[in-house]
């Protein structure tokens, strides 16, 4: 290994990083193909004739099975409705997330959302996290012409517009109010109770999740809004039973997810993945079957009575109300609701339905294996050995019975068949949906390990060499690696990197302490530069020391103080006569660089004025129509008349075009008039440079534009306390993490700023939006990039070599420790909310931000 | 301007106490600013050993260990209510650090002066004259150590000579009082400083920050001001963290990196009572010191300096 060159071990290992993640990622967030289209109604099962034409679908959310089902639940008469046999309890299964839009997913198409479903969710714009176009039972019912209608969260009507006839939302934006929220769907059910016309009537009540939330499940509030969402039950069940246009309506009442003991959800705890679901109709009591008990002890893991899969809904839903199951469906026809109908004949085909829809999702997610064909006779004799052997060998019985001339002992063999059958498909199906490919995994991580092991020999003589520095950064990657096994940690990482760049600025503080002691004592000056240089020097630890404590407090992130006031979102919009002085400082700053930085003639000067101006009123207008708050009360009329007609992305384009020509005007004439001049006390700038910050300007949130200014100060600070290569590396390693956090970014997918993705262009492409993103969320690392570079421009190439080795090794080691934290805790509780996460935004860190920047930085 | 309080007190204070030593302090100190050149090298005083006397070496290992037996046993009060348990363990504190500094270190100028008693009055005051030029904020009380450091100097000389006439009590009562009006005059506010930069509230938390600095300054302020006076040198030294290492280093030291590394649970999703802001940090503190005082008098570590130079160096100042 050690014969390795460090030109082709950083090569090698670059290549090799990419291809680590690219492996990883692939086991670790399976495909998972979804069928689009709307299922049709096959010959067979239309003669089933389906026992209800009504369904009353009622939410509570975080309904934890044991709200409804233990002694000290305020659900009286829902558990008289369960000893009489009217109501048939169940603990229906929520995967993780547990958080309402992928469990309404879930309940709605029948598939469980994958995490990358999540992901897209959040980065697609609102009106397009829709299932408008996917396969759901409020689609199979509206696609026969049925009338619905939706109260309560207004998730639904985010995910299903134009699908509701009347319908009345509400957000659960005001977790603190408990009454309103559930009012506003009570208010309507009388009304409702009496139309006729609607043939799902959708509620949702919030009340519920906001008092776990607020208080916790154990509070006193929960026993009385349990009454009150039983009494609702009694108004539904009592007009039911009433009958008339209701007599034969199926009323559901289930959660969506449940909660965890501080009444929080969003994890896969058994608390928060039990919610409780109840199928009520008078028709129950007529079938046979055990009655059940209630109220019942609930065990610790929350199962009570039958636990089934939130998904299995669907297609009970579909046999029930007779509709086709919808496509993408997972779930299994709940068997317990098969005695509704009495004719075997009926029930089989209602299962055979489920089984072909199944079938076809088979086919679709592994078209290598060959269910239907009869192939495997012989083999299914022995004992299965795979779900999907046992899946193939149920489903051979179920052809070879319904083939076969039906005899009455066939009949008994045909529905055990069919169960067999639906429960190995499901259990697949769902496998496949959320498990991981432990080789891919594997080979991923080893992949990465080779790039590390490669590295190591040249990263340890680099650090060896410099003996404290080195020390530093091994201990650095070391914390940092071990960080990553520690969800807390992951959420705070920028703690960890305040944390560790105010010990970086102290050991700079004592260097240069210790060398001024040296200094005096040698005569030397300090510095070669300007007098303003060496005071610069004296006081440049205190200097990023305040900066950095200004920074820190720019934007709160992570989780746990998230919600305390800053400057960017609480000093800034209460002190705008800081905030827009600040902003124009700073584009009138990098204005007067870009023209000083190329001093050729007027023309240039001119068109540097024209392009920051443009980037100026470019931000401006998208203040004015976006973050009107940030302008105060007085001027916004007139500014919102004065861009009213002028089209931003043209602005934009401009701007972008701009900056593009200034580029090229420069490397056109690079060798003729380009002269590289020390620009205040040592810190060289370019054009290139003062372009690049003018871009991630642009793409920078207003109150995160006067960073550029103290970054600048910062940059300046640095360069004039001549720092060695190793620590210009971890400088430049520390200031691209912490202003990453500075402006605001975290390891949460809900923290990326989206806000100005789509500058300059009209239309979603997955290339510009990403890039875009990345150029805004990530403004700190590349102007640090970038300044980083400037400062080390009189490296020789061997520098750079130990640049890159130091950078990649970093980044190789904080890599592989992602990986092996988010394999080895994937069964831990935040592995969606916390290390999916964190391994997402390592990538973007080592593909954009490593490769993309970094190394290509250095060969720009 | 934060200086300028405690001066005029020392001016008046030590002349009447030292008043014929005054005017050869004067002398020194003049004739070295008249000269101008500071000498070739700066020298400060040597590492501080423990007093010899078997009173002296058992309470300098009981201390520490009391002190953090302390803080432990009081653990409980300071989550609870952090701000007041601070408020009321300050005057033990200060006077458990007093006693210790009383029974087991040099006061100021007591113990150098006696190894080199020639050279050390024109070390101090030429390093005074040094730190008076250079606008440092810890250095800034640069008169009163040119007084102290001339009346160390004859504290010293007077020890040597007349024996039992200053070296008592009142030898130890003026730097033990010298260094609380420090600590907590200068000490508190430029380590609540320090505390806010590496990341302390700003906005919110004011007592506790301020309560935390108080504590911390008595750990590390209390035993060095006592022993070193305001000894320019030596101050430049310790904003350079450049001292060599010995008991009362190491305990600052220990101390101001036992309070960073204090920072390490708070991001922690326990939430735990004694999360909250400077409880670990404090807790940090007082671990750092009792470590600190212990290791810092170890043969291993002793006299040691905290360097941060290295080979990087030599090639950017080649390159220059």
């Amino acid at each position: 290994m050690a014969a390795v060159s460090g030109v082709s071990a950083i090569l090698i290992a670059n290549v090799l990083i990419p291809l680590a993640i690219a492996i990883f990622s692939s086991g670790f967030f399976p495909y998972k193909p979804l069928v689009s289209g709307l299922a049709e109604c096959e010959d067979s099962e239309q003669n089933v004739k389906p026992p209800f034409d009504k369904v009353i679908f009622m939410v509570v959310d975080a309904l934890r099975s044991d709200f409804v089902y233990s002694n000290a639940s305020g659900f009286a008469f829902t558990q008289s409705l369960i000893r009489s046999g009217a109501a048939l309890p169940f603990t229906a299964h929520a995967s993780s997330p547990t958080v309402t839009m992928p469990r309404l997913k879930a309940m709605t198409t029948g598939s469980t959302p994958s995490f990358l479903d999540v992901i897209f969710n959040i980065a697609e714009s609102d009106t397009s996290t829709t299932l408008a176009f996917q396969d759901t039972w409020l689609a199979q019912l509206r696609a026969r012409g049925d009338r619905l209608v939706m109260y309560g969260d207004d998730t639904w009507l985010k995910l299903f517009p134009g699908m509701f006839d009347r319908a009345d939302g509400t957000t659960s934006f005001y977790v603190s109010d408990f009454t309103e929220v559930d009012h506003n769907v009570t208010r309507h059910v009388p009304n409702e109770l009496l139309q006729d016309d609607w043939s799902a009537f959708i509620m949702h009540f919030l009340g519920l999740d906001h008092i776990g939330h607020k208080l916790g499940p154990r509070s006193s509030h929960m026993f009385k809004k349990q009454r009150e969402m039983d009494s609702v039950i009694g108004e539904l069940y009592a007009s039911i039973e009433r009958g008339g246009h209701l007599q034969s309506t199926l009323l559901v009442l289930c959660g969506d997810h449940g909660m965890n003991d501080a009444g929080n959800h969003g994890g896969s705890s058994s608390g928060e993945t039990s919610p409780a679901l109840l199928f009520i109709s008078p028709l129950f009591k007529t079938m046979g079957g055990a009655r059940h008990q209630a109220p019942i002890d609930i065990p610790d893991d929350f199962q009570c009575y039958k636990t089934v899969d939130q998904t299995d809904i669907v297609p009970t839903l579909a046999g029930l109300l007779g509709f086709p199951i919808p496509l993408n469906n997972l779930g299994v026809f709940i068997p317990d609701l098969l005695d509704v109908w009495h004719l075997y004949s009926q029930r089989t085909k209602v299962l055979l339905a489920n089984a072909k829809q199944l079938l076809r999702r088979l086919e679709h997610s592994f078209p290598d294996h060959k269910i239907a064909a009869d192939q495997l006779p012989g083999r299914c004799t022995t004992e299965p050995l795979t779900s999907m052997h046992e899946a193939q060998c149920a489903w051979l019985q179920v052809m070879t019975l319904i083939k076969n001339p039906i005899s009455s002992e066939d009949q008994d063999e045909l529905e055990p068949a069919l169960s067999r059958f639906l429960s190995s498909a499901q259990e697949v199906l769902t496998n496949a949906a959320s498990d991981y490919n432990l080789r891919q995994l594997l080979l991923g991580i080893g992949a990465m390990a080779l790039a590390v092991l490669l590295l190591l020999p040249n990263a340890y003589k680099q650090l060896s060499i410099s003996m404290h520095s080195g020390a530093f950064l091994a201990g650095l990657i070391v914390c940092y690696g071990g960080m990553m096994f520690a969800s807390s940690y992951v959420e705070e990482e920028h703690q960890f990197w305040n944390w560790t760049f105010s010990a970086w600025t102290f050991l700079l503080h004592v260097k240069a302490a210790s060398r001024r002691s040296c200094a005096s004592s040698e005569q030397l000056p300090i510095s070669n530069g300007p007098f303003s240089s060496s005071i610069l020097a004296h006081y440049a630890t205190l200097a990023l020391f305040a900066t950095h404590r200004i920074l820190r407090r720019w934007n709160q992130t992570g989780q746990k103080f998230a919600a305390e006031p800053d400057i960017a979102h609480n000093f800034f919009p209460t002190n705008l006569y800081i905030l827009w002085p600040l902003v124009i400082v700073t584009y009138a700053d990098i204005c007067v660089h870009l023209s000083h930085s190329y001093h050729s003639s007027k023309l240039w000067r001119l068109i540097c004025i024209a392009v920051t101006a443009t980037a100026f009123l470019f931000k401006l207008g998208s203040v004015v129509s976006d973050f009107p708050e940030l302008l105060g009360t007085t001027h916004i009329g007139t500014l919102k008349r004065a861009f009213n007609r002028v089209p931003l992305i043209l602005l934009s384009r401009i701007v972008f075009v701009g900056l593009l020509l200034l580029i090229l005007v420069t490397i056109y004439n690079r060798k003729k008039t380009w002269k590289k001049e020390p620009f205040m006390s040592g810190m060289h700038t370019s054009v290139m440079h003062e372009a690049l910050t003018l871009l991630l300007i642009t793409q920078s949130r207003t109150t995160n534009i006067p960073l550029f200014l103290i970054f600048r100060l910062q940059a300046v600070t640095f360069a004039s306390m001549n720092l060695s290569g190793i620590e210009l590396t971890i400088t430049s390693l520390l200031m691209q993490y912490m202003t990453f956090f500075a402006s605001g970014g975290s390891n949460a997918i809900s923290s990326v700023d989206l806000s100005n993705a789509y500058n300059g262009i009209d239309h979603y492409s997955v290339f510009f939006v990403g890039l875009l993103t990345f150029v805004g969320n990530w403004a700190g690392p590349i102007w640090w990039a970038s300044a980083a570079r400037h400062l080390r421009y009189r490296q020789t190439w061997k520098e750079k070599e130990a640049h890159m080795t130091t950078l990649t090794f970093h980044i190789a080691t904080s890599s592989l420790c992602v990986m092996v934290a988010c394999m080895t805790l994937r069964a831990h509780l935040f592995i969606w909310t916390v290390f999916s996460p964190k391994y997402l935004y390592m990538m973007a860190w080592a593909v954009m931000g490593h490769l993309g920047v970094n190394l290509l930085g250095e060969f720009s | 301007m934060v200086s300028s309080p405690p001066s005029p007190t020392a001016t008046g204070a030590m002349p009447a106490i030292h008043g014929n030593n005054s005017n050869s302090s004067h002398s020194s100190s003049s004739s070295s600013n008249s000269g101008g050149g500071p000498p070739p090298i700066l020298k400060s005083s040597p590492p501080v050993r423990i007093l010899p006397s078997q009173l002296a070496r058992i309470y300098s290992l009981a201390h520490p260990a009391a002190v953090l037996l302390g803080f432990a046993v009081r653990f409980p009060q300071l989550v609870n209510d952090p701000v007041s348990e601070m408020l009321n363990a300050l005057p033990l504190l200060a006077a458990s650090q007093v006693v210790f500094a009383i029974i087991c270190l040099p006061p100021a100028g007591g113990s150098f002066d006696n190894n080199t008693p020639g050279s050390s009055s024109g070390a101090t005051s030429s390093s005074t004259s040094s730190s008076s030029s250079s606008s440092n904020i810890i250095l800034r009380p640069g008169r009163p150590a040119r007084r102290k450091g001339g009346s160390g100097g004859s504290g010293g000389a007077g020890a040597g000579v007349g024996g039992g006439v200053l070296g008592g009590l009142g030898g130890k009562v003026i730097p033990s009082l010298l260094a609380l009006i420090l600590t907590t005059l200068l000490a508190t506010p430029v380590l609540a400083i320090l505390l806010v930069l590496f990341g302390a509230p700003f906005t919110t938390h004011h007592a506790q920050t301020a309560l935390c600095a108080a504590h911390m300054a008595l750990l590390t302020a209390v035993p060095l001001v006592y022993v070193h006076g305001v000894d320019g040198a030596v101050w430049k030294e310790v904003w350079g963290a450049g001292r060599p290492a010995d008991a009362v280093w190491g305990a600052a030291l220990g101390t101001c990196v036992g309070a960073w590394l204090g920072a390490v649970p708070i991001p922690l999703d326990w939430d735990r009572p004694w999360q909250a802001f400077p409880i670990t940090i404090l807790a940090g503190a007082y671990l750092g010191f009792a470590t600190g005082t212990l290791l810092g008098r170890t043969k291993w570590v002793y006299g040691k300096r905290l360097r941060f130079t290295e080979e990087g160096e030599l090639t950017d100042k080649k390159m220059e």
